[in-house]
């Protein structure tokens, strides 16, 4: 990779319009495979308990943020 | 107020808000307005650039580099993680652009698709103030050129945008009132 050392400058340089914008990034992208884990964790018959569990949340948590999602 | 835009002033907002669009903005704001503005071409507005001795281009350049956020590529990239790697991935995993198909994706990207965007404090700011240059210019008609000073007094992006490129409220109303004068007369 040879923007290696540009990659980590970035990741090192505290302007706020670059870390924060990873930061909404990333948030994007756990959503995005949160999202899918938990679809194929329901299609594979696991129950909300089970979920929850794995994820290291409430049952209410990810049965109220799901449920809408048709899962 | 806007029975008394001109033509251009109407569609300037108009572009404003596909501006604010494409841009992924989440309002329109003054920047959104500004490139609105500098959409028609309007003879009036190229010859206030003109007057002093401001290219068109390079605002539309300093607009891009104020609305211009980086790709959740570029953004992750600045935290060691490969986007691309991690779709390839989860393609694997659960088919060919699963990851763009979750709802938290779709619903990210296309929060702002459709639908009216507000219009934010600044950039309403700028249009009120449109007017009230037309009537100190004592112009009947709000023009495109009249936003433009508007913009130059209502706060937001634009207003630092168009004063880093040397355009001044003084100066560029001095300009507005020479050429309308000039206009009329011609």
């Amino acid at each position: 990779m040879a923007d290696a050392t540009q990659v980590a400058a970035a990741a090192s340089s505290r302007d706020p319009a670059i870390g924060l914008a990873a930061v909404a990034s990333l948030r994007g992208l756990l959503e995005s495979l949160e999202e899918l884990q938990v679809g194929n964790a329901r299609d594979q018959g696991w129950s909300w308990q089970q979920i929850a569990a794995a994820l290291k949340v409430s049952r209410q948590a990810v049965h109220k943020k799901y449920r809408r999602f048709g899962f | 107020m806007f029975e008394r835009f001109t033509t251009n002033a109407r569609l300037a907002v108009v572009a404003a808000q596909e501006q604010a669009r494409t841009r992924g903005a989440d309002a329109i704001r003054t920047e959104h307005l500004l490139a609105g503005v500098l959409d028609q071409n309007d003879s009036l507005v190229l010859s206030v650039l003109t007057a002093h001795s401001i290219q068109r281009v390079d605002l539309l350049a300093d607009i891009d580099a104020a609305t211009a956020g980086p790709s959740d590529a570029e953004a992750l990239a600045t935290l060691g993680i490969d986007l691309d790697e991690v779709r390839r991935q989860v393609d694997n995993s659960f088919g060919e652009g699963a990851l763009d198909r979750t709802r938290a994706t779709r619903d990210r990207k296309g929060r702002k698709a459709f639908g009216h965007l507000r219009i934010d404090s600044s950039a309403k700011k700028a249009l009120e103030l449109s007017l009230r240059e037309a009537i100190r210019l004592k112009h009947g008609q709000i023009g495109a050129e009249h936003i433009l000073l508007g913009l130059l007094h209502a706060g937001g992006a634009a207003q630092e945008i168009l004063v880093g490129r040397r355009l001044l409220l003084d100066a560029a109303r001095v300009t507005v009132a020479a050429l309308a004068r000039d206009r009329r007369a011609g």
